[in-house]
């Protein structure tokens, strides 16, 4: 085997200078359509687990039942009060959510939004805008909004006057959190005096609350401590009405559900999936016409004595290169979409370091596999095709 | 003109050609997916008002679509059953129930419809019999919709299983289907929604039915209705209340902005692929273009000739694009157990199709520029 001594795979690729750019336009827009696609359906699982990933604590206590956020079970607050009295646990927080019916001032229209609330003494949900109106929350008749709530919610800014369940609230502070499917509008947070105040006495169509059912626990361990095993532990002596999870499990659970339970994951799995096909297309057209071009040299080549392996790796060569450089303003182009999308939608689009490095590997893959089926034109090449 | 010279170009190279039309076809399934789950969305939208026996709806302006309807007086269904053209008034009570699987002990939201037996409120032909309405008239018994997840576990009759802490037994199947806000359905007895239910009073109703004597117009006496009502409750058609729900799910939620992306960068993937084939079989036919030039055919000839190439490649994509969607609408069906409805449209199918005519047609504008710019002399 030779050692190539040119880079024909380089010198062929930028030979025309605007087919080049017509090819890499092509990868960028494979790249496109699957960070797309991936975005979304990203985006919605995110969203789902981003309020249970700001939670501060190491494990998080839910009722038996509670088999993801949608399920409105609540468990004895005693148990969390049991779950205190273990070694390694420092302290366990009370986590109460509700949906209360929420008037926009300007509108006048009721939309449903989720009430998150807690003691302000705990240290629940560290967000700037909580903990820096921790005092203000205790007043009664007072919330904070989400500043990421939907545009149907109103005007979301201190001072606001509305009502909420039927009953005046004021408007004392705002934080940034963000919606997800079980608080399609927006989040409120209020302290448990609070929620009492609201939610305790109810008309008989809805279920009234008091603070001693609660809908989420939170335990923070010794940071000395195992958490799995304090769980383990935990989970062993407590009455089993009550499941424990550390935090990460509980976020893996409920991701599972979202993932495996519900057509949105098969929904975008099966979009993902056909872009990455229609990318393997794209970049064979390119590759393919790139080699149908070249036929005459491609068989110059192996007349004079190249082995087919050496054109393989030439084209694949290309292919890679037609990869990486297509992916980097694939790249920067979705993340342009992404921004936009978030604005457009409050939908959480991330993109983080594993996802782009996901994507850039698929794309190698897809380059590959098209070079790969590209190639065949070469290896058939008959060396009197040089006459072609 | 004698010679197709459009489709011979295309013809001369067939395994380019072949590629040409698996990238066009791509394109377009990816199109018809996004606009499936759209449709779907829509439909399930629709499904269950297309389901009651109903002309008119009474609703709670609070409300954002069926499933989260707020209750309002069941005195407003009888403040409105005098009106002229009023045949039949029936209440419909719904709530989530947490329902649990009997094998895994797991238990998960399931839709539950609360009718009076003796109400046609559903078209379904399992609750119109004797039978079936003797069925669910007896204490703590449900009807199972055939169509739901099949996380809930066994559908069979007779099954036995928790459901708020209550035992529940199935004593009758239908078929509803749940859509996007209920992975599942099941109808019961009024008495039974207020032992399930219960401090809920059946004095406070979810959604009110209004059924019309045959020769009354709805919209007449939808305004009629409306004009009795105070405003605690919104009066629509049955097309008006499909449009209110179908606004909602489509424009609130971000699914209608989700999708509507999803055929907007099929779309553009679509142009770069024809736009590649056109660029290609230009570039290397350029010789005989310039020649055509040379012998006097005009610009408008040859932008003629490659815009033919382009609609072509969008005939010959979308048909086997068409098969495929097809295939995947039925595998998506099966994969979801029937909850996500996607089913081809003649609208649709006609909508992609002028898709894929103008996303061919563009990129064959956009490379015709080249032919246009052809100099004869590089016949040479």
């Amino acid at each position: 085997m030779r050692s190539p001594r040119t880079p024909l795979a380089w010198l062929n690729l930028t030979y025309e200078r605007r087919r080049l750019l017509t090819a890499l336009a092509g990868v960028c827009f494979a790249v496109l359509l699957m960070f797309m696609f991936r975005g979304f359906e990203n985006a919605l699982y995110d969203s789902q687990v981003q309020l249970l990933k700001l939670l501060n604590g190491d494990a998080v206590m839910v009722n038996r039942l509670k088999s993801n956020m949608f399920v409105p079970e609540q468990f004895a607050r005693n148990r969390l009060y049991q779950a205190q009295a273990f070694e390694g646990v420092e302290a366990a927080y009370a986590f109460y959510t509700t949906t209360g019916n929420w008037k926009n001032p300007e509108t006048k229209r009721v939309r449903p939004l989720r009430i998150l609330a807690f003691n302000p003494s705990d240290p629940v949900l560290p967000l700037p805008g909580i903990l820096a109106n921790r005092e203000t929350l205790r007043l009664p008749w007072t919330a904070l909004v989400d500043v990421k709530s939907r545009p149907e919610v109103g005007p979301t800014r201190a001072g606001v006057v509305t009502e909420l369940a039927e009953q005046q609230v004021e408007l004392v502070g705002t934080y940034s959190l963000g919606t997800d499917f079980a608080s399609a509008n927006g989040n409120i947070v209020m302290s448990d005096q609070n929620f009492l105040r609201y939610f305790a006495n109810l008309g008989p169509e809805e279920d009234s609350r008091t603070l001693n059912t609660v809908d989420i626990g939170l335990l923070v361990f010794d940071p000395e401590a195992d958490p799995d095993d304090i769980v383990a532990q935990l989970q062993s002596q407590i009455p089993n009405d009550v499941q424990i999870f550390t935090k990460a499990a509980f976020v893996e659970r409920e991701l599972d559900y979202w993932r495996n339970n519900t057509n949105i994951g098969f929904v975008f799995s099966l979009l993902t999936s056909m872009s990455f096909v229609v990318g393997i297309i794209l970049v064979y057209q390119i590759l393919y016409t790139n080699v149908a071009d070249h036929q005459a040299e491609y068989a110059t080549l192996k007349a004079m004595g190249y082995s087919n392996q050496y054109l393989l790796k030439v084209v694949l060569q290309q292919a890679l290169i037609l990869g990486v450089l297509g992916f980097l303003p694939g790249y920067f182009i979705s993340l342009v979409l992404y921004r936009m999308t978030a604005d457009a939608t409050g939908l959480l689009m991330q993109m983080t370091l594993g996802r782009g490095v996901n994507i850039l590997l698929a794309t190698v893959l897809m380059c590959l596999i098209s070079g790969a089926i590209a190639v065949r034109e070469v290896q058939a090449t008959d060396p009197a095709d040089v006459f072609g | 003109m004698r010679t197709s010279l459009a489709l011979l170009n295309l013809l001369h190279e067939r395994t380019r050609l072949l590629v040409a039309i698996a990238g066009v076809a791509f394109a377009v399934i990816l199109m018809f997916m996004n606009l499936g789950f759209l449709g779907a969305l829509s439909q399930t939208a629709a499904q269950f008002y297309t389901r009651f026996n109903a002309d008119l709806f009474l609703i709670s302006p609070q409300a954002l679509e069926i499933t989260s309807a707020k209750a309002f007086p069941r005195e407003r269904l009888y403040q409105v059953a005098g009106v002229e053209g009023v045949q039949r008034v029936m209440p419909l009570y719904i709530n989530y129930l947490q329902w649990r699987n009997p094998e895994t002990s797991e238990s998960r939201a399931i839709f539950a419809f609360g009718i009076n037996p003796d109400d046609p409120a559903f078209a379904l032909p399992e609750l119109e019999s004797a039978a079936g309405k003797a069925a669910l008239r007896q204490p703590n018994v449900v009807f199972f919709d055939r169509l739901s997840r099949p996380e809930y576990g066994p559908q069979d009759i007779g099954t036995v299983t928790e459901a708020d802490r209550r035992k529940i037994t199935i004593v009758g199947q239908y078929e509803l289907g749940g859509g996007f806000s209920a992975d599942g359905t099941v109808i019961m007895s009024d008495q039974n929604f207020r032992r399930l239910f219960d401090p809920f009073p059946l004095s406070q109703i979810s959604l009110g039915l209004i059924q019309l004597s045959d020769n009354t117009n709805p919209e007449v006496a939808r305004n009629a209705v409306a004009s009795l009502l105070p405003a605690d409750v919104e009066v629509f058609t049955q097309a008006g209340i499909i449009a209110r729900d179908r606004d909602y799910w489509i424009n609130t939620t971000s699914t209608g902005f989700i999708f509507g992306m999803g055929v907007a960068v099929s779309l553009v993937v679509g142009v770069v692929i024809v736009y590649q084939i056109l660029y290609t079989d230009i570039s290397s036919h350029l010789k005989q273009y310039a020649t055509l030039k040379a012998m006097g055919y005009r610009s408008r000839f040859l932008v003629s000739t490659v815009l033919q190439e382009a609609l072509i490649l969008a005939i010959l994509g979308y048909i086997p694009g068409l098969i495929v969607a097809v295939l995947l609408y039925q595998i998506t069906l099966a994969a979801t157990s029937g909850t996500l409805p996607v089913s081809m449209t003649l609208t649709r199918m006609g909508f992609v199709l002028i898709l894929t005519v103008l996303m061919c047609g563009v990129s064959g504008l956009v490379s015709v520029n080249k032919v246009i710019q052809t100099d004869p002399a590089e016949v040479f």
